[in-house]
C-alpha cells in the first residue's frame, strides 16, 4: 500500500522516506528486466568469443575473455559457408518483399479504408480470416504451386508467395481510415486522378504506417526459416536462417561456441538496424496496436 | 486420378496462365547432389570436392552441385522435391528413412545398374549391408555409404577420481553398474539420460537383446520387441535415473559436459570423437572409446546405422549411378576413412591395412559385429511415427517410476501392436 | 460498373497474389484433407477418415492438453507482464524512459529462431546460465528442458521474453492516449493509484488490451518454432521428453513430413483454423457485448 501514499503525498516531507523506497524499488526493478532482456543476447556474445571448451566453473562467461578465439570462430564460419552470399540472398529477400508489401498492400489499403464498391465487405472478410490460419497449413499446397511455376531456387519463388500480407493490408487500412476525407475530396476538386490522389495525397500521409509495415517486414522475412528452407535447396540461394541450420542440426559435430558464433552473425545485422532505428521502430510498433 | 490431374483442375483461373508461362529448366548433365551438412564442410567438404572433381574429369560433360544440409532439412527437401518432381539426382539419408522415400518414388531401383557392375566392385561391399538396402530379391534401392557403429566413450579422468580401475572396459552390465555407481558418489554424472533419443534407448536393448527381438514384423503388423528383454532394459534405465546427467545423447551439452569434466561416460556414434580429440589437444580431456558391455560377458550393446546413398529416378539416373558408385567405391572411401577416421559401409575399404589399424576405425569395425539394428527391417514400409514415440515414452515413464518394468514393457508392446496395426 | 473500374484495378494485385498463394492452397488443402495423400500421388478418397485417425490418436489428445494449460498460462502471464512493463516505462521520462522502452524491446528485433537457440543453451542443465545463476544461490541444477514438470514453464518464460516487448509497446502507445484529465478527477475523487490503474487505466485500454489478447491468443494456439528447437525436434522425434512439450502444428508438421501422410497434415490444419476462427469469433462476440454494456 505504500505505492497508495507516496503517490498522493509526494509534498509532505514525512512521507519523503516512502517515496525514496518505492524510488529506488522502481529503478531496481527497471534495470533487472533490462538485464533479463539483454542478458541472453550479451552472454552469446561471450561464447563466441571465449576459449572453447573451457569449463563454466572456471570461466562462467560473463564477458568476454578471448577476442582472438572469438574472431577465430567468426572466420571459421564465415569461410566454412557461404555467410556473405548469404546475407546478401537474405537482404534482397527482406528488401523486395518490403516492397512488394508497401506497393501492393497500400494500393489495396487506399481502397478498402477510403472507398465504397461492391464486394469490398466481402473482398476484407476474407482476407482478414486468412489471419487466423495457420502458415504451416498452406505451406505446402503454396510450394506445389511455386514448384509448378518454375520458381524453385528462384528470388520469385522466395519472395512472390509472401506479397500478400493480411497483417499489412490490416495495418495500412486501420491507419488510413484515419485520413480525413476532405483531403481526398479537395484533392478531387483540383482535378487529381484517382491514382495521383492516391499517389500525391495518400502515400505521403500514410508515410509512418508504411514505415512500421516495412520494419515488421523485415524483422519478419529476416527470421523466416521454413518458407526458404523447402523452396531453395541450392546452396547459392540459401538464405542465413538456413546456413544457421547447418549448424544448428541435433547431430552437427560442431561445438555450443560454434553454433553461437553462427546464430551470433545471423543476430547482427537486424541488431544493428534496430540500434540505428529504435525510436521509429518501436513508435511504429505502438501504432500498429492502437490504431488496430 | 493422378495428383497432377487434380492439381490441375483444382488450380482454376487464378494461377493457370501463369503455370503454362513457366516450367522448371532441365538441363540432362547436371548433377545435384545432397549430403549431410558436416559432410558438405570442413577438410570432409574438401575431399567430397575432390571426388567430384575426379569423376568430372572422367566426365567432362557433367558438372555437379554438392550441398550440405542438416538432417531434417535433407529429409524436408527430398520429400518436397519429390512431390515437385525436383529431387536431387544424388543424395544421401538414413536407413530409417529408406521406405518412406521409396513410397514418395525418390528413390530409383537400382538392381539391374547394380548387377551390370563388375564383380570385383560388388564385393567390395558386405552383403548384410547391401541387403539392408533391399526391398526385395530385385529391388535395390541404395548403397551402403558411412556408417557408425556405437562406441562408449569413458573419460578417464573422471573415472579414476571416482576410484575406477581403467585399466579394462566393463565387461558386463553388473560391472558397468557398479563402476557408474561409483561416478555417481563421486559427485559426477555417470551417463545421459538414455531414455530421452530413440536411438539410446536401441543401444541400451542392444544390451540385452538382438535383432531377432527388435524392430518390426511386417506380416503380421507387431512389433518383435520381446517383453522380458524390454523388461530387463527398463530395469536399467531405473537403476540409472538418479545417476545420469539429464541430457540427451544427441545434446550438445552432453558433449560439453563430457569435455568439462563431469560426465564419465557417452554412447554415440564416431561423429563426436573430432570434439572430444579437439579437448585432448588442448590438454582438456583424457579420454578412451571402447565397445559398450552387454548383459554377459561376450555380449555387447549399442547399434549400427548407415547413411545410403541414392539416386532419384529420371533422365539423370544413369550418371547420377555412375557417381554414387564412384564416391561409395572402395578408393574413395579408404581415402574418406583415413582422412576422418571415420567407419564406412565398404568393407573392402575397411580391410585396407592403413584404414583398419586407425584406433577409431578399428574399434568401430569391432563394434558393428555386434550392435543391434536400428529399425529393422528397413525398406519393407515406413515406420509411423508413434512407433519411436511409444518406445521412448514408455522408457522414459518407466525410469520416472510410473510403471514397474514389467508393466512398462507390457504396455509398451501392447501400445506398439496397436500403432503398428492401422 | 465503370465508376468503380478504378478501384477494382487497385486492389487486383493484392487479390491475384492473394487467391494464388492464399485462397488456392487452403482450398486445395481442404481437398486434400479428404485424401489418402503422400504429397506426391493422391491416393483414395477417404472422407472424414484423416479427421477421424487424428482424434483418435494418442499424439492429439497430448497435443490439445497441453496447447490448453499452456494458453492458459502463456496469454495472461504475457499480457500482465507486458502490462506491468509499460506502466513500469511509462513512470520514467526522457532518456531512461527511451532506455528501458528499447531495452525490453530488443529480443523482439531478433529472428525467430534464435531465441529457443539461445535459450537451449541458457536452460542447459549444470553449464547453462540459468542453473550456473541459481548455483550462486546454492539451488541444485534443474533439467529445465528434460523434467516434465518444468519443461512448459521454459517455453512460455521464452516465450514471454521474446513478446514481452512487442506488447509493451503497444500498451505504452494505449497509455499515452488516455487523457490526464481522466487522472486528475480520479485523484480529486480520492482514488488511490492503484484504484487509478483499476478503474481509469484499464478500461481505457480495453480497445488495445483486446487486440494484444486476440493477437496473444491467435499466435499461442499456432505455437510451434520455440518448443520444437528447445526439444531439438527432428520430424521423425518431436514434443521432447514424455511429449510434454508437443503442440498441434508440431503434430501436424510430424505427420507431415515424418510419416508422410499429408493428407492428415492437412485435416490437422484445417480443424486448427476453424478452432482458431471459433475462438477469435466467440472473442469478437464477448467484446462487443461487453462494450455494449
Amino acid at each position: 500500500m505504500k505505492i497508495s501514499v507516496s503517490a498522493t503525498a509526494v509534498t509532505t516531507p514525512r512521507k519523503v522516506r516512502a517515496v525514496s523506497i518505492w524510488l529506488v524499488a522502481k529503478w531496481i526493478a527497471a534495470f533487472l528486466v533490462a538485464l533479463i532482456a539483454i542478458l541472453p543476447i550479451w552472454w552469446m556474445i561471450n561464447v563466441v568469443f571465449s576459449v572453447p571448451g573451457e569449463p563454466v566453473s572456471i570461466n562462467p562467461r560473463l564477458y568476454p575473455t578471448s577476442l582472438g578465439d572469438g574472431w577465430a570462430k567468426i572466420s571459421m564460419v564465415l569461410t566454412e559457408t557461404e555467410y556473405f552470399r548469404a546475407y546478401l540472398i537474405s537482404l534482397l529477400y527482406a528488401l523486395l518483399t518490403i516492397t512488394g508489401v508497401l506497393i501492393f498492400g497500400s494500393m489495396a489499403a487506399f481502397e478498402f479504408a477510403l472507398f465504397e464498391f461492391p464486394g469490398k465487405r466481402t473482398f476484407f472478410a476474407i482476407v482478414m480470416l486468412s489471419l487466423m490460419v495457420p502458415t504451416a497449413v498452406t505451406i505446402i499446397p503454396t510450394y506445389l504451386l511455386t514448384a509448378q511455376l518454375g520458381w524453385l531456387n528462384t528470388m520469385q519463388g522466395l519472395v512472390v508467395p509472401g506479397l500478400s500480407s493480411a497483417f499489412g493490408l490490416f495495418l495500412l487500412v486501420q491507419f488510413m481510415r484515419s485520413i480525413p476525407r476532405d483531403m481526398i475530396e479537395a484533392a478531387r476538386l483540383d482535378g487529381a486522378g484517382h491514382f495521383q490522389i492516391y499517389w500525391h495525397v495518400v502515400i505521403p500521409l500514410s508515410k509512418n504506417a508504411l514505415i512500421t509495415l516495412a520494419i515488421l517486414t523485415f524483422i519478419q522475412t529476416w527470421g523466416n526459416y521454413m518458407w526458404p528452407l523447402i523452396i531453395s535447396s541450392d546452396p547459392q540461394m540459401y538464405t542465413v536462417g538456413q546456413v544457421v541450420g547447418l549448424f544448428n542440426s541435433p547431430l552437427s559435430h560442431h561445438t555450443v561456441d560454434i553454433v553461437m558464433t553462427a546464430n551470433l552473425l545471423a543476430a547482427i545485422p537486424p541488431l544493428v538496424f534496430f540500434l540505428i532505428f529504435q525510436r521509429k521502430i518501436v513508435e511504429g510498433v505502438a501504432m500498429s496496436g492502437t490504431k488496430g | 486420378m493422378t495428383s497432377t490431374k487434380v492439381r490441375r483442375t483444382i488450380l482454376g483461373g487464378i494461377s493457370a496462365v501463369a503455370v503454362v508461362a513457366l516450367t522448371a529448366p532441365s538441363s540432362a548433365q547436371s548433377l545435384d547432389y545432397w549430403v549431410y551438412s558436416d559432410f558438405g564442410q570442413g577438410e570432409a567438404g574438401a575431399l567430397q570436392e575432390e571426388f567430384i572433381a575426379e569423376f568430372i574429369s572422367e566426365h567432362p560433360d557433367v558438372t555437379i552441385q554438392m550441398s550440405g544440409r542438416g538432417d531434417d532439412d535433407l529429409t524436408a527437401g527430398q520429400i518436397a522435391g519429390a512431390a515437385s518432381g525436383t529431387l536431387p539426382d544424388v543424395f544421401m539419408n538414413g536407413l530409417a528413412m529408406g521406405s518412406t522415400l521409396v513410397d514418395v518414388g525418390a528413390l530409383a531401383n537400382l538392381y539391374d545398374k547394380w548387377m551390370a557392375m563388375p564383380e570385383e566392385y560388388r564385393a567390395q561391399f558386405d552383403p548384410a549391408a547391401v541387403e539392408r538396402c533391399m526391398a526385395s530379391e530385385t529391388e535395390l534401392y541404395c548403397l551402403p555409404y558411412t556408417g557408425y557403429g556405437t562406441l562408449l566413450f569413458r573419460n578417464l579422468d573422471v573415472l579414476e577420481a571416482s576410484g575406477v580401475d581403467t585399466s579394462t572396459p566393463p565387461a558386463t552390465w553388473a560391472e558397468w553398474l557398479e563402476q557408474m555407481q561409483a561416478v555417481s558418489d563421486a559427485g559426477y554424472f555417470a551417463i545421459p539420460d538414455q531414455t530421452l533419443i530413440f536411438n539410446s534407448v536401441a543401444e541400451m536393448y542392444g544390451m540385452v537383446g538382438d535383432n531377432s527381438t527388435w524392430g518390426i514384423d511386417w506380416d503380421t503388423r507387431t512389433t518383435r520387441i520381446d517383453p522380458d528383454v524390454m523388461a530387463q532394459v527398463l530395469e536399467m534405465f531405473v537403476d540409472l535415473s538418479e545417476i545420469n546427467s539429464g541430457t540427451s545423447r544427441n545434446d550438445q551439452s552432453t558433449r560439453d559436459l563430457f569435455i568439462s569434466g563431469q560426465l564419465a561416460f557417452h554412447t554415440i556414434g564416431p561423429w563426436a570423437n573430432p570434439t572430444y580429440e579437439q579437448a585432448a589437444e588442448a590438454g582438456n580431456l583424457n579420454y578412451d572409446f571402447v565397445l559398450m558391455p552387454g548383459i554377459e560377458e561376450g555380449k555387447h550393446g549399442g547399434i549400427q546405422n548407415y547413411e545410403f546413398i541414392g539416386v532419384a529416378p529420371g533422365e539423370n539416373e544413369d550418371i547420377a549411378w555412375e557417381f554414387a558408385a564412384y564416391v561409395a567405391g572402395e578408393n574413395q572411401m579408404a581415402r574418406w576413412a583415413s582422412l576422418l577416421s571415420r567407419y564406412n559401409s565398404n568393407a573392402a575399404a575397411m580391410a585396407d591395412p592403413e584404414v583398419a589399424s586407425l584406433p577409431l576405425i578399428e574399434r568401430s569395425v569391432e563394434s558393428v559385429k555386434y550392435a543391434m539394428d536400428v529399425q529393422p527391417p528397413y525398406f519393407v514400409e515406413a515406420v509411423p511415427n508413434c512407433h519411436n514415440a511409444i518406445v521412448v515414452d514408455y522408457s522414459a515413464a518407466t525410469a520416472d517410476g510410473e510403471f514397474s518394468p514389467r508393466e512398462g514393457a507390457e504396455e509398451m508392446i501392447a501400445e506398439l501392436n496397436d500403432c503398428l496395426a492401422d | 460498373m465503370r465508376r468503380h473500374l478504378p478501384h477494382y484495378l487497385m486492389i487486383a494485385p493484392f487479390l491475384i497474389l492473394f487467391g494464388a498463394f492464399f485462397l488456392y492452397p487452403i482450398l486445395s488443402g481442404l481437398v486434400y484433407s479428404f485424401f489418402e495423400w503422400n504429397a506426391v500421388s493422391l491416393g483414395d478418397f477417404v472422407g472424414f477418415a484423416n479427421y477421424f485417425e487424428i482424434w483418435d490418436s494418442r499424439d492429439f489428445g497430448r497435443a490439445a492438453s497441453n496447447l490448453l494449460v499452456y494458453i492458459s498460462l502463456t496469454v495472461p502471464l504475457g499480457i500482465t507482464t507486458a502490462f506491468l512493463l509499460a506502466l513500469l516505462v511509462d513512470s520514467f521520462t526522457g532518456r531512461w524512459a527511451n532506455f528501458f522502452r528499447s531495452a525490453y524491446f530488443l529480443p523482439v528485433a531478433l529472428p525467430a529462431f534464435l531465441a529457443a537457440t539461445i535459450w537451449r543453451w541458457i536452460y542447459a542443465p549444470n553449464l547453462g546460465l540459468l542453473n550456473m545463476v541459481l548455483g550462486w544461490f546454492g539451488i541444485p541444477s534443474v533439467n529445465f528442458l528434460n523434467d516434465t514438470s518444468t519443461m512448459i514453464y521454459a517455453l512460455i518464460a521464452v516465450d514471454i521474453w521474446v513478446s514481452a516487448g512487442f506488447n509493451m509497446v503497444i500498451i505504452l502507445a494505449g497509455l499515452k492516449n488516455i487523457p490526464k484529465e481522466l487522472y486528475e478527477a480520479a485523484r480529486l475523487d480520492g482514488a488511490s493509484k492503484l484504484q487509478q490503474t483499476l478503474f481509469v487505466t484499464i478500461p481505457m485500454l480495453g480497445p488495445v488490451l483486446f487486440f494484444v489478447l486476440t493477437y496473444g491468443v491467435i499466435s499461442a494456439m499456432q505455437v510451434f518454432d520455440t518448443p520444437w528447437l528447445l526439444t531439438g525436434s527432428s520430424f521423425i522425434s518431436y514434443g521432447g521428453r514424455r511429449n510434454a512439450l508437443l503442440f498441434p502444428v508440431m503434430d501436424m508438421m510430424g505427420r507431415a513430413f515424418g510419416s508422410v501422410s499429408f493428407g492428415q497434415a492437412a485435416a490437422y490444419g484445417f480443424m486448427l483454423t476453424i478452432v482458431i476462427v471459433l475462438i477469435t469469433l466467440v472473442m469478437f462476440a464477448i467484446r462487443s457485448r461487453l462494450s455494449r454494456q
